[in-house]
């Protein structure tokens, strides 16, 4: 029985691998090991590939002054908190919100291998975010320090270990979140407001990263004594990396213990929680005349109400509508200093400094992507796009203007308070405004363009299409890669025509783009979302 | 008002709709009845432009679906047979969205959902989100949204699945309201009692074909529909 549950749990997760929505068949062994070969590439290339980089920064030095453990006991720390911080905002509807909880409630299936299947969800998320750094610091070590079996088996039990402490702080804050949002009228929006102090905490260590890691590095004795001395278990931790016999010991019968308590925490009120209705305080109905809206508001305020109505659609697709305002007031304030290296780094390539903050612009505004999950998101609703008196296209283009409306707006504060402190020209100021405004123009159409491409409609979670669907990946990296290829360019051949000119050939190419983008979706998207 | 011309749907090799002419007057409501995966659902949702069909037509007030699919939807409302709608609305921002989509005036639609909903006794609960909806609430929500714009032709699947029975006996009498008042009414049933005693005329499909259809006395002659219904099944084997 559990074996047939875990199976399913699976078959959920990994569904769009294996199957392909829009041909309604499965796909083929090759084009199966394709997408998983190339989402692990994604995956190790891109943040394995800066997680090497920090261990080799790190490692030698470390090592070198015996403190070895101190390497493992940081990365260790980064790997927990990348790890939770990338599930932990699921884990609350993967545990307990899934829409075959009344099924597989009403099955004789003992409630413990249903959590145990959840949990399996969860543990996967953790383990994915948690080994693209540990992973990486393990092998670094290996490569660097002579190898012995001892601390090939600390590698790899550290690995082990830190998977699943990700796992116990997931679902400890999933418990929270739960408990809380039982409690409260506008889950919403408090759900979203406790999430940003995470992402705020998240984003200031991020900031502060290279600082620290540099102050650790010339203190780096005085720190491990004091350490040892004040946090014993975390010296233990990094020691566990080393293949210390008495710490892998220790560690993993605290995990074990740990694991035993969130156990019983969550067997205990998972029953409650998974079947709760939440607050019953009914608001009253008042029978006043409404507004009148037209067709294209009607459905620009239904897709509003979708995105400001799931906490994970707004964290997951559209953290960009806070962070690209206060990006820029950021920048207002201490654009001096960014600008100043920016200038001193590439003295030799006169404008640069526009052209790569216009980059960086560009790829904070990638962060949302709500368009790319949209159409998989109608769901079962499809139906009532289908059967109501609009075009296909008239839904589509709601779900584009959505993206467009809370992307540009700020992203067009970012880009105005960017360019008054990048230096350049009035022209080079307007062109970087414009180039980046058409970007997120473009990136709209572009995940719309893979939320067609690509539907699940038959999603038990909505944090599979949210999260878990490879058009909101490739929506992601397509902005990434596009932002980066932007300051790539000129830094290779374009700084030769000039910022000025660079940029209104890029914000040409990036406008062609749209109206290419445009176009397929208006006659074939439509064609598609029609007969999906 | 609904004329269906030879049409054919087909998924895969399966002919789920095989070759069905059925015209539809106004004043009339019109039972469909079948058994499970006999191609009623397929049906209703090619008249409703949810399904591409592979050949033949289908017309409302003369209007091909396959040609005007906007102006055939104008003139009519779906109730598909499980109401999903969107749980994220609350049942009065769900049925202003609809009455929004279709153009009801501000009054029209005040007086509507006033109507309607005090008639399903749902006024109270239209402030709540359709998330906290039952099933039985959500299909009310459904068939006061069907009304909201006054719709010449109604199509339902299992419309009576999940209503209680006094609200099931308002739906049958604002079907035969509406028919009076020269509107007409599809629907899809199992319920082969309500079915003859609602119905004008009923159409019996089978593996996709029609085997039978007129007045309910065409069909049914002096027996019950339901003798005739298993009479025609077993003849079809």
């Amino acid at each position: 029985m559990l074996k047939t549950l875990l199976h399913k749990q699976m078959t959920e997760i990994f569904r769009s691998y294996v199957y392909d929505a829009k041909k309604n068949r499965k796909r083929s062994k090759a084009a199966t090991i394709g997408l998983i070969v190339l989402y692990v590439l994604l995956m190790v290339g891109l943040m394995g590939g800066i997680f090497t980089f920090l261990s080799l920064v790190l490692c030698g030095q470390l090592a070198e002054l015996g403190l070895s453990w101190m390497y493992f006991a940081l990365m260790g720390l980064i790997a927990v908190f990348l790890g939770a911080f990338g599930s932990v905002f699921n884990t609350y509807a993967g545990l307990y919100l899934s829409k075959d909880n009344d099924l597989l409630l009403s099955l004789p299936i003992p409630v413990r291998y249903i959590m145990l299947s959840r949990l399996l969800s969860v543990y996967l998320m953790g383990l994915m975010y948690s080994a693209v750094v540990i992973v990486p610091a393990v092998i670094v070590y290996w490569i660097t320090v002579p190898v012995t079996a001892a601390a090939v088996a600390g590698g790899v039990l550290l690995t082990l270990l830190i998977s699943l402490i990700v796992m116990l702080l997931s679902c400890l804050l999933g418990w929270l979140v739960a408990k809380i949002s039982l409690k409260l009228r506008h889950k919403s929006i408090v759900t979203v407001l406790v999430s940003l102090v995470f992402f705020g905490a998240y984003y200031f260590i991020s900031f502060r990263a290279q600082a620290l890691i540099a102050d650790l590095l010339t203190n780096a004795v005085l720190y491990g004594s004091k350490i040892k001395g004040a946090a014993y278990p975390l010296y233990l931790f990094g020691r566990v990396g080393e293949g210390d016999g008495l710490s892998m010991l220790v560690w993993t019968a605290a995990v074990l213990v740990l694991f035993a308590l969130m156990w019983t925490l969550i067997s205990r009120s998972f029953l409650k929680i998974a079947t709760a209705s939440g607050k019953t305080a009914k608001a009253a109905y008042k029978e006043t005349a409404s507004k009148v809206r037209g067709i294209s508001g009607a459905l620009f305020a239904k897709e509003l109400a979708r995105f400001t109505g799931s906490p994970n659609y707004m964290l997951n697709c559209g953290l960009g509508v806070l962070l690209l305002p206060v990006c820029g007031v950021v920048i207002l304030i201490k654009g001096a200093a960014v600008t100043g290296a920016l200038n001193a780094a590439f003295a030799g390539k006169p404008g640069c400094t526009a052209v790569l903050m216009c980059a960086a612009v560009c790829m904070l505004a990638s962060m949302n992507d709500m368009a790319a999950p949209s159409v998989s998101l109608e769901g079962k609703n499809l139906w009532l796009a289908q059967s109501l008196p609009i075009l296909p296209w008239q839904a589509l283009a709601a779900k584009l203007r959505l993206q467009i409306a809370l992307t540009s707006v700020p992203t067009l504060i970012c880009a105005i308070c960017v360019a008054a402190v990048s230096g350049g020209t009035a022209v080079e100021a307007v062109l970087f405004v414009v180039c980046a405004v058409l970007f997120t123009v473009m990136m709209a159409a572009f995940g719309l363009f893979l939320g067609i491409k690509m539907p699940n409609l038959n999603w038990t979670n909505e944090i599979m299409p949210i999260k878990q669907s490879a058009g909101v990946m490739f929506a992601l990296l397509g902005g990434w890669t596009y932002s980066a290829a932007l300051a790539g360019l000129f830094l290779w051949i374009g700084w030769r025509m000039g910022a000025a000119a660079y940029l209104a050939a890029a914000a040409a190419v990036t406008g062609l783009l749209f109206a290419a983008l445009l176009a397929w979706l208006k006659r074939r998207g439509a064609r598609i979302f029609a007969a999906l | 008002m609904l004329n269906i011309e030879h049409l054919t749907k087909t998924y895969g090799d399966k002919k789920a709709v095989d070759d069905l002419s059925l015209h539809i007057a106004s004043g009339e409501i019109y039972g469909f009845i079948g058994h499970n995966g006999a191609g009623k659902t397929t049906t209703l949702k090619s008249i409703a432009g949810i399904l591409q069909f592979d050949s033949g037509e289908i017309t409302i007030g003369g209007v091909s679906v396959r040609r005007d699919p906007v102006a055939c939807k104008k003139q009519m409302a779906y109730i598909p047979d499980n109401p999903d709608l969107y749980e994220f609305m609350t049942g009065a921002k769900y049925l202003n969205f609809i009455a929004d989509i279709f153009g009801v005036s501000a009054e029209d639609r005040k007086a509507r959902i006033h109507k309607y909903a005090g008639m399903f006794e749902l006024t109270d609960d239209l402030a709540q989100p359709i998330a906290a909806y039952s099933h039985g609430m959500k299909q009310k929500l459904a068939i006061i949204s069907a009304w909201m714009h006054d719709p010449k032709l109604i199509l339902m699947d299992e419309p009576f699945v999940g209503l209680d029975p006094k609200a099931a006996h308002l739906l049958k009498e604002m079907m035969r309201e509406l028919c009076d008042a020269g509107g007409a009414i599809f629907f899809s049933t199992h319920v082969l009692e309500v079915a003859e005693k609602l119905c004008d005329k009923v159409a019996i499909i089978k593996g996709g074909k029609l085997i039978r259809s007129g007045t309910m006395e065409e069909v049914k002659g002096d027996d019950s529909l339901e003798e005739v219904f298993l009479e025609l099944e077993g003849e079809s084997c």
